[in-house]
């Protein structure tokens, strides 16, 4: 007589968020659309650099990598301090800032969660630039 | 002249700015975190939050060799601080403010209201000094002050000197009326030359001139203010004025009126390129004009 046998499979049910993950992708998207904006920038005469980074992922192009962490430290107090402004001066979301150094200018953003700070010799074209990466 | 006065100055230069351009919402000036001047629409806590938040940003500013101006934009308005020397000037604009006009306007008459009550306060120090050195000398008993003066004189006269001088030239008498001649002021030369009044420093606004017959090196003002000066000088004659920017720099070319009437009575000064350049400026940009008188 044949033995019955049976075979039991535990299955783990997955749960996917659609919303989540359509979220995630989109940011993701931005985040590398905002970094290619900035890398044809980057080739721009007159800039010195670029920072760009959100939640997740982080991309800095310097000509001086050395000073790096002073200007990750100076564009993230820049964009925490204005913003403290902006809502002292009820101004809504900030487009953009402007900081004309009395060496170089910089130019910070917060394009939908990607801090972005680029930054400029006094000559270089920052409207141009405003305009390149403005979504 | 206390801070007081130079914010009260300062206070009504932005109240009338204000006046002058709506779109400011509101501005305040602030000197090494001591605000010193606001207009009614700001509030003191608002301001010195402000205040706040921009010395974190100057703290690391370092980087790009401290700092000169932040424009904040947002949705619904705008915030510029400027730094002017040592004073920090924060203005508040709505969005549709135009940003150019606002700095342009901001930035200029800020400065010389500071200057002006420098200028005054240094007037009024140096007048309160001459006032209590006089002061000072009426209090003297006046036989006391020329004693003391025969005194210093004769101590000050070498020893081979007093041998040689006679008793007498050593009595009061004769040096007192001495003493009192060479402290009389010396005899004022009367120039006789009429006083030629001080050339009008007008403030005009930049624009381009353009064209084929353009002499690179004339401007192109108002037939009204050529008109001014020549009723100001009319013996003498100007065939220059003068240009300072507002970097400092400055330079001389000729001038001639504005052709086209619609330009006329606009406060503006027709500059061809090449004197934009070098005066380092653009169109837009406000510049002084005065003319040399010969």
């Amino acid at each position: 007589m044949a033995r019955k046998t049976s075979k039991q499979e535990t299955t783990t049910a997955l749960i996917v968020n659609e919303k989540e993950l359509s979220v995630s992708l989109e940011e993701n998207q931005m985040f590398t659309n905002l970094s290619s904006k900035l890398a044809e920038i980057g080739k721009m005469k007159g800039v010195i650099g670029y920072i760009i980074r959100n939640e997740n992922s982080a991309t800095i192009d310097l000509k001086k990598p050395e000073k790096l962490v002073e200007y990750a430290i100076f564009s993230s107090q820049v964009l925490d301090s204005t913003r403290q402004i902006s809502n002292l001066f009820e101004l809504g979301d900030v487009k953009s800032i402007l900081l004309e150094g009395k060496k170089d200018n910089a130019l910070c953003m917060n394009i939908e969660g990607n801090k972005i700070g680029i930054f400029l010799e006094k000559d270089a074209d920052k409207s141009g630039i405003l305009k390149k990466v403005s979504p | 002249m206390s801070d007081e006065v130079l914010g009260f100055a300062l206070k009504s230069t932005m109240q009338e700015l204000q006046n002058v351009c709506p779109d400011i919402t509101g501005n305040f000036i602030f000197k090494e975190g001591n605000i010193l001047a606001k207009d009614d629409n700001t509030n003191e806590e608002t301001a010195s939050q402000t205040v706040d938040a921009f010395y974190k940003i100057t703290e690391h500013a370092s980087i790009i060799g401290g700092i000169d101006a932040v424009s904040i934009e947002g949705v619904k308005g705008k915030v510029n601080i400027a730094s002017l020397k040592d004073f920090h000037l924060t203005t508040v604009s709505s969005k549709k403010a135009d940003e150019k006009y606002v700095n342009t306007l901001t930035r200029v008459l800020i400065p010389i209201v500071i200057k002006l009550a420098q200028e005054i306060q240094s007037c009024s120090t140096a007048n309160e000094t001459i006032r209590s050195d006089d002061d000072a000398i009426e209090t003297i008993e006046p036989e006391l002050l020329e004693n003391e003066i025969t005194k210093e004189i004769v101590e000050e006269l070498e020893p081979e000197d007093t041998e040689n001088i006679q008793p007498e030239e050593l009595n009061e008498e004769y040096m007192i009326p001495k003493l009192q001649k060479e402290n009389e002021p010396a005899e004022v030369e009367v120039d006789n030359e009429p006083l030629i009044p001080e050339p009008p420093v007008l403030q005009l606004m930049v624009e381009n001139l353009t064209g084929f017959r353009v002499g690179s090196d004339t401007v192109r003002v108002d037939q009204e203010v050529i008109a001014q000066w020549n009723e100001l000088y009319s013996d003498k004659k100007i065939n220059e004025v003068e240009i300072e920017a507002l970097n400092g720099k400055t330079t001389q070319c000729k001038f001639k009126k504005i052709k086209k009437s619609k330009d006329e009575g606009k406060g503006i000064v027709k500059m061809p390129e090449k004197i934009q350049v070098s005066l380092e400026i653009a169109a837009g940009e406000l510049v002084t004009v005065k003319p040399i008188v010969e």
